[in-house]
């Protein structure tokens, strides 16, 4: 049997207080705190009488005015804590009832959840103090398509057939379902006692710039680091806190993509945070709090050459990132659409993959070779009488070139284009025309310009005003593409864009 | 003989033996290359003066090598080759597009593992942006200096690439400098390139310059130069109108597949590649075919 605490208007150091009365076994997600109630029977009496102590523990806790506890028992963790995030007071769900109890709950419940196990940290002194706390990021909904598909509650998610949910939402999907039918995702992990990691220093004179912040900061990481090695634990993300002679606190969340516990290299890459969102006034406190996370067991193979330490490709992409701008440096992931050039910027990340499992991987993307020349088993073939074959790349112009086309029966005959490097005249030979469209069906359905398609992701957030030449983005597209070879045998990628028939050079063929 | 071993011991003091023809490999051996994934390219690359059994070719690690060439050539397929092999050999690779040119769904259709590859990504010129300060770019951050933009976009490229090589993070690297201007290179001082190969210098990190001419390459390194033309040599072609004449073979060929107009694809272009290197008289050619991919 698990319970399930939740309390908004009592402080969660209060909430874990109540739980750690009445079992060792409790585990905080987000503002949840789940315990392990399994054998607190002989001294609290059955689920009911102690999901009634909870609450009665809870009220205790409680300001008047604000919003009443939860506490929900059930027999697994998950129906326990979707049932206190979506119902009211004391819930208690006989052990084999949990699917029923978890019927009427909305669906928002579970992306709330998934949102929560996700995110939070999975123990309670590894998340950031008050003073470190930033605006939590507004997340895209996880669950949207069931929305589009008419599936309110999670007992109408749950009664669907699970292939046809792994078809559309893959892995994940199913895991959902699993969640929505109140089944364990993985056992409880209690929590234990931890002294956090956190160091400050007060400065007689305030510092300004960033050379004289760098001794301050050896001189906390140090010792920082040395506890880190003796507890085998590494950050994972450092805060940083500096209150200003402003009065100000000027406060950096840095995520590491590895656990690493050496000091210069957590310093240097604090250095170049700050370096990229440098405080406005001198410092009076430097404050670092470390969120720790087990250490890194680094195990290679023989067979495999070694991967760079994730402390080198951390101080490589802070530098570049520095250098080049945060959504400029990263790895490209392909999106599931089929908008042309469509892809995102992820972190780059030391792939702890090994090769054959990436060989694996590399037969499901295996170069997708135009049907006359695929080869018969997979793979590119050498041709007849040909020494190599080599793909072909596309050179995509993230600015497309718009161009004059003169058309013949339908089929660009010769281009004209005013930019310098560019070839312009007679098209000797045209393939096409290849017409998609999509996302026509989206809300913002307007169709965009051309000069849209492909740029996807983080490198043109949303919320940054569009560039003098770049009008409102649109998701949607309608357009033709052509391959055209011109006289001097460049081979351009051609698109004329259907609504408003303006042509475009996309990229060069190479 | 007493004064060579003198000068090479003092080259050697200098830390300059790189620059002596003896030091360079005649062959080069399994572990100091990065395979392309093209047997007979590798091949080429391996032995210059002609197919040896038993080694395995690519780019010489340690080394700055380049590849050039017009448009359409095949040039950037060659460098996506090798790129893509070594992604799949499970190494860590790294693109500094110094024009933000790269494509990754093509990339991805033509075999690249893209969590391997580390893209720095320069700055796209649009049609103002020569002409303004880029500061308005979102996720750009102004670049001060002195200079045309271009040159401080050339300028920032370069030093992502010093940044990447002195890392060791990458066992190959590929900077794209196919649209830079001809004149802006040419003001790139020497010493830029020879810094890149101080900085690989006995590493096994493989430098590729990607470009429309020639830039640099160490001196162990190699020139692959594609779509190069053959003077002199003409065939007999149809015009249009069906008068036969006699024309320069063109350096590339497109090959399309289809003869009906609405069933006409492009299958890929015939190049000829001439593949050179220190040590070696006469360059090798090379005749390659490039193969279109699906990226949807």
């Amino acid at each position: 049997m698990f319970a399930a605490l939740c309390a908004p208007s009592i402080p969660a150091a209060a909430i874990l207080d109540v739980a750690r009365a009445f079992t060792p076994r409790f585990e905080q997600v987000g503002p949840l705190v789940l315990l392990d109630a399994g054998g607190l029977s002989r001294l609290f009496g059955n689920a009911q009488e102690l999901g009634t102590h909870l609450s009665e523990a809870l009220a205790k806790h409680a300001t008047a005015g604000g919003t009443a506890p939860r506490v929900a028992m059930a027999s697994t963790q998950t129906a326990a804590a979707l049932l206190v995030l979506g119902r009211p007071g004391l819930t208690v769900v006989e052990p084999g009832q949990e699917e029923k109890a978890l019927a009427p709950l909305s669906v928002s419940v579970l992306d709330r959840y998934e949102h929560l196990r996700t995110s939070a940290p999975s123990h309670p002194s590894s998340s950031a103090p008050e003073h470190f706390s930033t605006p939590a990021p507004k997340h895209p909904s996880t669950l949207a398509p069931l929305a589009k598909w008419g599936i309110r509650t999670l007992g109408a998610f749950a009664a669907l057939a699970g292939p046809e949910v792994f078809e559309r939402l893959g892995d994940r999907g199913l895991q959902w379902q699993a969640l929505a039918r109140g089944i364990d995702a993985r056992p409880l992990v209690p929590w234990v006692d931890e002294v956090p990691f956190e160091a400050a220093l007060e400065l007689e004179w305030p510092i300004e710039g960033l050379e004289p912040l760098s001794f301050v900061l050896a001189r906390l990481f140090e010792p920082l680091s040395e506890r880190l090695e003796q507890a085998d634990r590494g950050a994972a993300v450092i805060y940083t806190s500096l209150r200003l002679t402003t009065k100000r606190v000027h406060t950096r969340r840095l995520p590491l993509p590895a656990p690493m516990r050496d000091p210069k290299t957590l310093r240097t890459l604090v250095l170049l945070d700050l370096e990229t969102h440098p405080p406005d006034a001198p410092i009076d406190t430097v404050r670092v709090f470390i969120e720790p996370t087990p250490g890194r067991v680094t195990q290679w193979t023989l067979l495999e050459r070694a991967q760079p330490a994730p402390e080198q490709v951390s101080t490589l992409i802070a530098r570049l990132s520095a250098l080049m701008g945060d959504t400029h440096v990263g790895s490209p992931r392909l999106l599931d659409t089929w908008k042309p050039g469509a892809f995102e910027m992820a972190a780059f990340q030391v792939s702890e993959v090994s090769a054959f499992a990436a060989k694996g991987r590399y037969g499901e993307t295996s170069p997708k070779l135009a049907p006359e020349t695929r080869a018969s088993e997979g793979g590119p073939e050498v041709p007849k009488g040909q020494g190599a074959e080599v793909p072909s790349a596309l050179r995509r112009f993230r600015f497309p070139i718009p161009t004059r086309v003169q058309v013949q029966e339908g089929r660009p005959v010769r281009i004209v284009t005013d930019r310098n490097g560019f070839t312009s005249g007679a098209v000797v030979q045209a393939a096409g025309p290849w017409r998609t469209s999509g996302e026509w069906w989206a809300e913002s359905g307007q169709v965009g310009p051309v000069g849209q398609v492909g740029q996807v992701g983080k490198s043109h957030p949303s919320n940054q005003p569009d560039p003098p030449d770049q009008p409102h983005q649109s998701q949607a597209w309608d357009r033709d593409e052509w391959d055209v070879a011109m006289t001097d045998g460049t081979i351009y990628r051609l698109v004329v864009e259907r609504g408003v028939g303006q042509w475009f050079l996309e990229g060069v063929v190479d | 003989m007493a004064v060579r071993a003198t000068v090479e011991a003092l080259l050697r003091e200098r830390k300059l033996d790189r620059t002596l023809t003896s030091a360079i490999p005649e062959r080069l051996g399994e572990d100091a290359v990065a395979p392309l994934g093209v047997d007979a390219l590798d091949l080429a690359l391996a032995g210059l003066t002609g197919p040896q059994r038993g080694l395995a070719g690519g780019l010489p690690r340690g080394q700055v090598s380049e590849v050039v060439g017009p448009a359409s050539s095949g040039r950037t397929g060659l460098v996506w080759a090798a790129l893509a092999a070594a992604t799949r050999r499970g190494e860590t690779v790294a693109l500094i597009d110094t024009f933000d040119r790269f494509d990754p769904p093509t990339a991805a259709a033509c075999g690249m593992v893209l969590p391997r590859l580390l893209w720095v990504r320069g700055q796209a010129v649009s049609k103002t942006a020569v002409a303004i300060d880029p500061a308005w770019l979102p996720g750009v951050r102004a670049v001060n200096g002195p200079g045309t933009f271009v040159e401080r976009v050339i300028d920032r490229a370069l030093k992502s690439l010093n940044l990447v090589v002195q890392s060791g993070v990458c066992t190959l690297v590929a900077i794209d400098l196919i649209d830079v201007p001809a004149q802006a290179l040419r003001r790139l001082p020497a010493a830029t390139w020879f810094r890149i190969e101080r900085a690989i210098e006995g590493s096994d990190t493989a430098v590729v310059i990607l470009a429309a001419q020639p830039v640099a390459r160490s001196s162990g390194g190699r020139s692959i130069a594609t779509g190069i033309s053959t003077p002199g040599s003409r065939q007999e072609v149809s015009s249009r109108q069906g008068v036969p004449s006699r024309q320069e073979v063109p350096s590339r060929q497109v090959l399309w597949k289809g003869e009906h107009d609405r069933t006409r694809r492009l299958s890929g272009v015939r190049v000829r590649a001439s593949i050179s290197a220190a040590r070696s008289n006469q360059a090798r050619q090379l005749d390659f075919d490039t193969f279109c991919v699906s990226a949807s």
